[in-house]
């Protein structure tokens, strides 16, 4: 069967039609998929259930339907910190946003990768509540937030446990789970019971040092320790209040107490990093973020407190997730200064002298 | 000059061209794979090397520096030379324990004529279409406090406590020994194959019994291949990464965890780049020793 003349194609004519698409393609001229270039967001975030619920929350319902596409880049927040700092040299990075928590953006502050943010761009920057420093930050806007609670199984912890001191406790020996990966908040723990700020590491590595004694258990991530937790490996440790939930949720015998010395926020939110392709995608995003519908379905989901004002928790979800005002009265906020300056120090500690075995 | 002596030189021109004509096929043949190799490999090696000998400033990622600091750092701190040793001793023993294991596997399998010969290679192919973390998190359910073994162990009257077999050394040995396994049993089974069965059946036919024949006969000859197999398991098992990682937990530190620490959560990308090259070298003068020794012995 012969071709028909209209399709026939020289080589010649091929090659040419080919070297036109790449110049085009590396020009960005051209969508390499889906939607134009410059309605993509390209989302770096962590994976799993949050990666899941800024879909259901943020992209599909109120970016989509606003012409934007969000394409998730999911991975583990070390590494795409690595990723941030080794793009710093680039015109154009490959992230429109990262997802970081209040800590991480103290130390990607001090490398200067971050983007200034235009508060003018974000409507709903003014609804943010100011409990937090971190809130404060020109680089960083919230998302949700929790506090660093005492969890324990009633059933291997007798004593109700009243403060974070508690897995000092030599009582407690055998039971207390430590997660590797919470090693910055874990320090900043420790400094709070020697009775101290959160940044007093000198008071922090004494405090650890007396912790190592009782040789509690490590468990690399809170998934694992969410494992011993239900096998009753461990049955006593310090964790957000918002896992806590999931995991009562999906039956583990744990209760939680807002320590007295006090609860230690975690925030998370996003940033822009200074080579982002898409700034005013990402500054829609940021926006979304924001959203009361947002917020609200991130409390429902995933025991998250909204870091706006005017979203609306139902009173029974409120009490289960969030704080009593005495004990909002104890939140305290990561001294984020020694983050910056001394989280390479805090982890060679917290590898070479306390939890090595 | 005369014809003869024009006839000579027009024919040594001749295999000049040839040769020059052979010389560049073969240029153009191992041209791609050398850019390659030069490219993804050799240049990222050079790059890597250069920011070893930086200096790290917390806050400024990395200084740009001439200095040794990285290294005498590794050597003079107990804690990385312990987990040199340790990665070490973990490669040693799974290299052995293959080895062990392979031989007679690989052996079988080689001379089996059964007509499911294929199936078996397949059977011991198996286990590498599943990766290596999912691996770890299957044997995550064997070794667990309420896991298959304890569970098992407690249930025959052995033991009425949990053993603790999660994140131990013995965890991340038998781990990377399943990653391994195969890899060895296969380049074992090829160099057998390639023995001639004829030379065995000479010794049988001599009066040695299988042990005789296989020390004085397979081993010498097989020698080689079962070097390539060994130094093929060490190296895997310097680098192990998931493996040690999963079910070696937070306290078991072997090197290539060392280094992701260094880059992802330190950001100390020369101390990281230090410790990559330590772990290179080793690696490269173990291999390049034992390969020397084989030749030696294989010679004599």
């Amino acid at each position: 069967m012969s071709t028909p003349t209209s399709l026939r194609l020289s080589r010649r004519a091929a090659l040419e039609g080919m070297a036109a698409l790449a110049g085009a393609s590396a020009l960005g001229t051209l969508p390499v998929w889906g939607q134009p270039a410059d309605k993509k967001i390209v989302l770096s975030t962590w994976g799993g259930d949050y990666a899941k619920l800024l879909t259901k929350h943020i992209s599909k319902p109120v970016l989509a339907p606003k012409g934007w596409e969000v394409v998730n880049d999911e991975a583990q927040v070390v590494q795409r910190k690595a990723k941030t700092i080794a793009e710093k040299r680039l015109p154009k990075g490959t992230s429109d946003i990262q997802a970081f928590t209040a800590t991480d953006v103290a130390e990607m502050t001090a490398l200067d990768v971050l983007e200034q943010l235009d508060l003018t761009k974000l409507k709903n920057a003014k609804n943010v509540i100011k409990t937090f420093s971190i809130a404060d930050s020109p680089y960083f806007s919230p998302h949700i937030y929790s506090g660093k609670v005492v969890l324990y199984n009633p059933k291997l912890i007798k004593d109700v446990p009243t403060g974070i001191d508690a897995l000092w406790d030599p009582k407690n020996q055998g039971k207390v789970g430590i997660v590797d990966i919470q090693h910055v908040y874990t320090t900043m723990a420790a400094a709070l019971v020697a009775g101290g700020k959160t940044g007093d590491f000198e008071k922090a590595k004494k405090s650890l040092l007396e912790l190592k004694k009782l040789k509690p258990r490590f468990y690399p991530s809170n998934e694992a320790l969410a494992q011993a937790l239900q096998t009753e490996e461990v049955g006593l440790c310090i964790m957000w209040k918002a896992r806590a939930v999931q995991w009562q949720n999906a039956g583990a015998n744990i209760l939680t107490v807002a320590p007295k010395e006090g609860l230690i926020a975690y925030v998370s939110g996003f940033t822009i990093p200074k080579n982002a392709p898409n700034r005013d995608g990402a500054y829609a995003f940021l926006d979304a973020a924001l959203e009361p519908s947002v917020q609200e379905g991130f409390a429902v989901d995933m025991g998250y407190n909204p870091v706006v004002g005017n979203a609306k928790v139902a009173p029974e979800l409120k009490a289960r997730i969030g704080f009593t005002p005495d004990e909002e009265k104890l939140l305290v906020n990561p001294d984020l200064e020694f983050m910056a300056k001394r989280s390479a120090e805090l982890k060679d500690f917290w590898d070479k002298e306390f939890k090595r075995a | 000059m005369t014809a003869s002596a024009a006839a000579d030189s027009l024919v040594s021109l001749a295999a000049r061209e040839k040769r020059g004509g052979r010389l560049s096929t073969a240029a153009m043949l191992i041209g791609p794979a050398t850019i390659f190799v030069v490219i993804g490999l050799l240049a990222p090696i050079v790059i890597l090397f250069r920011y070893s000998l930086n200096q790290f400033v917390p806050g400024k990622l990395m200084v740009e520096a001439l200095t040794i600091e990285n290294y005498v750092l590794f050597f003079t701190d107990p804690y990385y030379t312990a987990a040199l040793y340790r990665t070490l001793r973990v490669a040693v023993i799974v290299t052995a324990l293959c080895l062990v294991l392979a031989i007679p596997l690989a052996y079988r399998l080689a001379r089996t004529q059964s007509r499911f010969k294929n199936l078996l290679i397949m059977l011991v192919v198996l286990p590498l279409f599943v990766g290596n973390a999912v691996r770890a998190a299957g044997w995550m359910t064997v070794f667990g406090n309420k896991g298959f073994l304890n569970v098992t162990l407690q249930s025959l009257g052995l033991t009425t406590e949990p053993v603790v077999f999660m994140y131990t050394e013995f965890a991340v040995i038998v781990g990377i020994l399943a990653v391994n396994l195969p890899y060895v049993v296969l380049t074992l089974q090829s160099v057998i194959e390639g023995i001639d069965r004829a030379v065995e059946e000479a010794a049988f036919s001599l009066g040695a019994g299988p042990f005789r024949m296989a020390r004085r006969v397979l081993l010498p000859l097989a020698l080689p291949g079962f070097a390539a197999g060994a130094i093929f398991c060490f190296i895997l098992t310097m680098n192990a990464y998931a493996t040690p990682v999963l079910l070696g937990g937070p306290q078991f530190v072997m090197m290539g965890p060392l280094v992701y620490v260094q880059f992802a959560a330190k950001s100390n990308w020369p101390f990281g780049a230090a410790i990559s090259f330590v772990l290179m070298t080793v690696t490269l003068i173990l291999t390049a020793a034992a390969n020397l020794l084989v030749q030696r012995r294989y010679r004599s």
